[in-house]
């Protein structure tokens, strides 16, 4: 069941089109990453899912109804939360979590606010000011915010940026957690591809306002043909210059370590003719192409 | 409208007052400030024959009236501005929260300080200078109401201009409303004004309900249809500030609530 549609979602500021057609759906308990390079419309798209920033043209549906006329309704069982958006500094974090609690009209809010602290670990921060927080700390606030309506859309903008490695392994495994428990639908964008590829089931890749890219990590990353093939060289460095030369291949080149970029399919034939001109190396390993590879170069604009 | 969001939104305010020493001194602090100046001041002239009692009565009564327009807009402005101070808009904005019910929260918190501020400053005139505003009576109430009313008219319309075009001009807040205060006649009659000033207080509610306590001080209460006039203006203004408050949202939904933080 689709619990999001876009359809020729545009918006233009002033002259200037940024969203220039977006049409995308998003099933119930689906974990879907929006990502694309600085400018392409990744926060101006989540500003219209959220009814802060009203389209030039286009539609938005969740749960099936309108956005621009059910806006408080859908809101209901949506949240979101972004590293760029602050909680009210001088209230404690136990305060801000209690008025928003209210706004949701959270039943037994006592028992869900004590649930919120436990997952999020907030203990400790519980009667801080938010103010007086680590910018880590204030993101898992911001997180805790966002769950305190249990709800059935989250939109997570950049969740775990300025978490420490263990507590944002903590987060990815909370979030990914709530999916396979309680079916929760997520949009998430994020800089790190590592966890992009890890929770999200599906990638829309923008560029420019549009949807370049929109499939499984795994299809994104086998639409980049080349691996790199690392190599620690110990004889015959110069005849592995002749043959990079000859090939036309990519490589960097530090002392004997070689990283050579090579099309998947030539790799066999390529190992035999290190074998056949007597190159010897002592480490070899070969790094198939990833999500980061196939967003570098979409930024970069190779695959245009 | 939900009165679970508005009352969370109202405990938002609430606990900023809490935490936030300038709001607190705004409660506080300044009303007293003017009544010990004023009430000083009026005390001295009546001391040196030139002045009565009554004019004490009368200075003291205007200050602490005065408090109900000046809080009324100072809450509704410097809650949207902590709002952006705080980049807390989307946050509030990207929940079930409708405009109006952010709008009658903001009214509400207006109405609560405006009656924490009106009981301490009534409370600290008798006990300085043993002054009861309260023997005014009953007509106190509908003059509150309609300085209140005034004073939101203010608040919406600032914050509409503050949310078109951001905290730049948020020292609005603060003075917007003493460019109305000569024409209000807060601490003298609107006679005493030239006669183009006096055109212009037509226009004022205010000046109503300041003429009108003057008139139970120093002479005999007015009728209270006096007022229908001055409560109709200002819910003319109410509703076009509203509207302007509105349209203001609108506009920056278009270019982005972030884009106004």
């Amino acid at each position: 069941m689709s619990i999001l549609e876009v359809k020729e979602l545009k918006k233009t500021f002033k002259t200037t089109p940024i969203i220039k057609g977006l049409t995308f759906d998003m099933a119930e308990g689906e974990i879907l990453g929006i990502l694309g390079p600085n400018g392409a419309g990744k926060t101006t798209t989540l500003q219209m899912l959220l009814g802060i920033l009203t389209p030039t043209s286009g539609s938005i549906k969740v749960f099936g109804q309108d956005l621009a006329n059910h806006q408080s309704e859908i809101l209901e069982k949506m949240n979101f939360s972004s590293t760029y958006v602050d909680l009210p500094w001088r209230l404690t974090v136990k305060e801000n979590l209690t008025w928003s609690a209210w706004l949701y009209n959270i039943p037994d809010r006592r028992k869900r606010l004590n649930q919120i602290k436990d997952l999020f670990r907030l203990e400790k921060q519980w009667s801080m000011p938010v103010a007086s927080l680590s910018a880590g700390q204030k993101t898992r606030v911001n997180l805790a915010r966002s769950m305190i309506n249990f709800p059935s859309l989250l939109l997570l903008d950049e969740p775990t940026a300025s978490l420490d490695p263990e507590v944002a392994s903590y987060i990815r495994e909370f979030f990914a957690n709530q999916r396979n428990t309680y079916n929760k639908s997520i949009i998430l964008t994020s800089h790190n591809m590592a966890e992009v590829e890890n929770l999200c089931d599906r990638v829309i890749i923008l560029k420019d306002g549009l949807i370049f890219g929109n499939d499984t990590p795994a299809n994104l990353a086998k639409k980049i043909e080349f691996s790199h093939l690392r190599l620690r060289v110990t004889k015959n460095m110069g005849e592995l210059d002749k043959l990079i030369a000859l090939r036309k291949l990519e490589v960097v080149k530090e002392e004997n370590n070689y990283t050579i970029t090579i099309k998947e399919q030539l790799l066999p034939l390529f190992l035999y003719e290190l074998t056949k001109k007597n190159i010897n190396y002592t480490e070899i390993s070969i790094d198939k192409p990833t999500l980061e590879d196939y967003f570098m170069k979409v930024a970069k604009g190779k695959l245009l | 409208m939900k009165l679970h969001r508005i009352w969370g939104l109202f405990l938002r305010y609430f606990y900023n007052l809490l935490r936030t020493y300038d709001r607190l001194t705004d409660v506080f602090f300044w009303p007293l400030v003017d009544l010990v100046m004023w009430g000083l001041t009026s005390r001295y002239i009546a001391g040196s024959g030139i002045g009565s009692n009554q004019m004490i009565l009368a200075i003291l009564s205007g200050i602490i009236l005065w408090i109900f327009p000046w809080r009324g807009q100072y809450e509704i402005t410097v809650s949207l501005l902590e709002d952006l101070w705080n980049r807390n808009l989307v946050n509030l904005f990207a929940t079930p929260v409708l405009f109006s019910e952010w709008v009658v929260t903001l009214l509400l918190s207006g109405i609560f300080k405006g009656i924490i501020s009106f009981a301490f400053a009534s409370l600290m005139a008798v006990l300085l200078y043993a002054t009861n505003i309260y023997t005014l009576g009953i007509l106190l109430l509908p003059w509150a109401g309609l300085l209140m009313l005034f004073g939101w008219v203010f608040g919406l319309f600032i914050c509409g201009i503050i949310m078109r075009f951001g905290t730049k001009i948020q020292n609005l807040a603060w003075t917007s409303i003493y460019l109305i205060a000569p024409f209000v006649g807060v601490y003298y009659p609107i006679s005493s004004l030239p006669n183009w000033a006096q055109s212009v207080s037509h226009f004022v509610p205010a000046s109503y309900v300041f003429e009108a306590m003057r008139a139970s001080i120093y002479d005999s209460p007015l009728p209270l249809t006096d007022l229908l006039w001055p409560a109709t203006l200002c819910l003319i203004y109410f509703v076009i500030a509203l509207v302007m408050l509105y349209s203001s949202y609108r506009e920056i939904l278009k270019r982005g609530l972030i884009s106004v933080e």
